[in-house]
């Protein structure tokens, strides 16, 4: 025990002993950062104190720490990048950072991680930015706490993303609120990347986007009022859990899109007042437990290309459709769900009805065909086609079907 | 008469019908869904389009996920048109008089990171900036 202590003490006694801290703010050491980070040494702390510093790009490129205190402001001035981060373990807290430069093609940042292993970029406000934080080539980094605000989109064209990764493996965000953005949280080309419980709300095109990123996982996020909710693109391995998505209105809008994607989770969500739920297009091994699907317009919209994916044990409330879909063929397996449309019994008293449930409707079929049929919704006519489809299939398919619908829902909780 | 009167009428509603325009369409952005991708398509500059033989129109945000398309739809595509946008303009034109330029700092919304240009001159510049290359045909 002694021996470790004084082990650890030999480790890091140079470290205390050799790191200098560095002060930058009127009356200071330094009146600009740039002069403070050049005369740094890697492993040192600087310190900023209260005011606007407009200076151009400051280029990190040793392995500092960065603290903000009483919130000091960086102005980029609408030219280029804020701060970029180009050397390891760098730290940087409680800054407020606005106006970054904004170029067609090469992607401008406020916080521009070009290459880092194992920085921290935690409590900062970003306004008015055109991309917040792009990590490029970053691995173990955390992202957590920061406030990315932008009133500068008025078109998805002219925006960037509030959070965006590219080729970046185990990334860390987490507690961020992001708004105004094109996209909210956009993941591409990564692996191991863990998203936990945001806040992205009103953002252009989508509050999360995955692309190619295997082996992810994203819980407790709130989605809510974006262009379309989450797109999960290309990917294995994605483990969804205990998200909000909520309030994604408007025509060929989603909750949820899965196109191309395999081997996921898919759990514990709630799906709320959305025009479609889950569209799935290409999606198999998949598991969908224990979601709730309230108030949507369309519930589950699953493309017959999906194959061998288990639906079991979600809530199916108050939905206009609670399963629509575009081919004959069903390769899934539907199971003790609860549906509030269903219209059994049960005699036996096991929770499960009696009678299976087809949870395909004849009018969903005619609409997914042929939208206009859309007119004729609430209809005396669709009502009467509906009950004789029934009783008589002969439109939808005969295997689609929940063999054991539960009486009563799942014991649902969400812990947001 | 009136058998006489509805065959006209039909007649030239199928007239109609046929002489409507053939040829790329506007893209509304953030309201058009790629065909392929189904992503909304948020930068018309690498949007492309594809117009059967048949005359129906595809629309898609890349141009990977018009070769996608193509791919795995070969008998609908066959002797269909395609069209790109002219990367200073956005105009579209049909893909086989443009200059390409992929790689480089170009990136596009699928990964297909390729700009297409109406002018090569145009194009041999974007591409020396950008550390693109030409693609040739």
């Amino acid at each position: 025990m002694k021996n470790t202590i004084t082990f650890f003490l030999l480790l890091f006694l140079p470290v205390l002993a050799f790191s200098a801290t560095l002060k930058v703010g009127k009356g200071e050491q330094f009146t600009s950062i740039k002069l403070a980070v050049a005369a740094a040494k890697s492993g040192d702390t600087i310190l900023v104190y209260k005011g606007l510093y407009k200076e151009g790009t400051i280029d990190l490129e040793k392995s500092l720490t960065l603290i903000g205190i009483d919130r000091p402001i960086i102005d980029g001035n609408l030219e280029g990048e804020i701060i970029t981060l180009r050397a390891d373990h760098i730290v940087l807290k409680g800054f407020k950072l606005i106006n970054s430069g904004r170029d067609e093609i090469r992607s401008v940042a406020a916080i521009h991680i070009y290459s880092s292993a194992d920085s921290v970029i935690d409590n900062n406000i970003l306004e008015n930015n055109h991309f917040g934080i792009y990590v490029q080539r970053g691995i173990r980094c955390l992202i957590s706490n920061n406030k990315i605000t932008t009133n500068r989109g008025t078109s998805e064209e002219n925006i960037g993303d509030g959070i965006h990764l590219l080729g970046s493996r185990e990334i860390w965000v987490k507690n961020n609120y992001i708004t105004g953005h094109k996209d909210g949280i956009y993941l591409e080309k990564n692996v191991k990347c863990y998203v936990y419980h945001n806040l992205s709300r009103a953002n252009l095109r989508y509050g999360l986007h995955f692309m190619f990123s295997n082996d992810s996982v994203y819980t407790s996020n709130v989605f809510d009022n974006n262009g379309a909710g989450v797109a999960v693109m290309y990917a294995m391995n994605v483990s969804m859990y205990n998200n909000k998505f909520i309030n994604n209105w408007g025509d060929s809008v989603f909750g949820l899109l899965l196109k191309e994607i395999s081997y996921s989770k898919i759990k514990g969500n709630v799906f709320q007042s959305n025009t479609t739920g889950i569209f799935a297009d290409g999606a198999t091994k998949i598991d969908f437990y224990n979601n709730q699907f309230e108030d949507n317009g369309w519930a589950i919209k699953i493309n017959s290309n999906c194959m061998e994916n288990r639906v079991m044990r979600n809530d199916f409330i108050n939905n206009t459709f609670d399963i629509s879909t575009n081919g004959s063929t069903v390769m899934n397996d539907f199971r003790l769900n609860y549906w509030d449309k269903y219209e059994g019994y049960d005699l036996n008293k096991d929770k499960i009805g009696d009678i299976p449930f087809h949870p395909l409707s004849l009018y969903s079929v005619l609409v997914e065909q042929n939208p206009s049929v859309m007119l004729l919704f609430r209809s005396f006519l669709v009502d009467m086609l509906d009950r004789t489809e029934k009783i008589l299939p002969s439109l939808t398919p005969e295997s689609f079907v929940d063999d054991q619908p539960l009486m009563k829902p799942v014991n649902y909780k969400t812990d947001s | 008469m009136k058998l006489f009167r509805n065959s006209i009428i039909a007649a030239s509603m199928i007239t109609l019908v046929a002489c409507a325009e053939k040829g790329p369409q506007e893209i509304s952005v953030g309201k058009d869904q790629c065909d392929n991708c189904k992503m909304t398509i948020s930068e018309p500059k690498y949007a492309t389009q594809l117009l059967t033989e048949k005359g129906r129109l595809y629309k898609f945000d890349d141009i990977s996920c018009l070769q996608d398309y193509e791919i795995s739809n070969a008998e609908t595509t066959v002797n269909a048109k395609t069209y790109v946008a002219d990367f200073p303009t956005g105009d579209f034109f049909e893909t086989n008089t443009a200059t390409l330029i992929k790689g480089g700092e170009i990136k596009s919304p699928m990964g297909g990171n390729t700009q297409a240009f109406k002018d090569k001159s145009t194009a041999e510049k974007a591409a020396a900036s950008l550390g693109a290359t030409l693609v040739t045909k």
